[in-house]
């Protein structure tokens, strides 16, 4: 499985979404650190879920950031989240 | 709390606004990074500024302190207020305005109006 497709079935696992984009924005950062050859390194996420209902901006990082769990974190350069309910 | 936490606590604490980034204010090393000291400096914010870069001990303990894994990441009078996507969000939306406000921290309410003119 690539990181793309772990980081889309964790999201849909967790929060089942209404809307969600997982986008490999590696290429973009060619050249500039944590970039690698394959890319997989820096992404962006667009969630939309009712999960994040009343939910601050902090907490709603955080569930994201706990459904994918650190290791995969670890291995992530970049992640960039667009998160509304 | 090892070293590093209780040195992150101090300068928190002991500073209004700071900034822990890759890079300097002046010479950020990272895209997310360079966008909110972007953001602050034209904003005209006073904010010290911590090079994670230069310190590993650092570089692991905001993430330990704050139990937030990426950098950049801002405090605001001890508080942590977020990364680059939620301060990016907290500009455009004015929340950002209204937590300098009501902290008391000085910064220049047309450059902030400039930036969302910009970016509406």
């Amino acid at each position: 499985m690539t990181r793309t497709e772990e980081i889309r079935q964790r999201l849909e696992e967790a929060f089942s979404p209404r809307e969600l984009e997982v986008i490999d924005d590696s290429e973009k950062h060619r050249g500039h650190a944590g970039y690698q050859e394959g890319g997989e390194s820096h992404f962006s996420v667009k969630l939309r879920t009712e999960t994040f209902d009343g939910m601050s901006r902090i907490a709603r990082h955080r569930a994201v950031h706990d459904a994918l769990g650190k290791d995969l974190i670890s291995k992530i350069h970049a992640l960039s989240l667009d998160l509304q309910s | 709390m090892t070293d590093a936490k209780t040195q992150i606590a101090e300068t928190v604490k002991s500073n209004d606004v700071v900034l822990y980034m890759k890079g300097t204010k002046s010479m950020p090393q990272c895209g997310f990074s360079s966008r909110v000291a972007g953001v602050l400096n034209y904003m005209g914010v006073d904010f010290t500024d911590v090079n994670v870069l230069a310190d590993d001990e650092i570089r692991q303990g905001i993430k330990d302190y704050s139990e937030w894994p990426t950098i950049p990441q801002l405090y605001v009078k001890g508080e942590f207020v977020g990364g680059c996507d939620i301060i990016t969000e907290m500009t455009l939306s004015g929340e950002l305005d209204q937590l300098f406000e009501s902290n008391g921290v000085n910064y220049d309410k047309d450059a902030a109006d400039k930036i969302r003119e910009a970016n509406g």
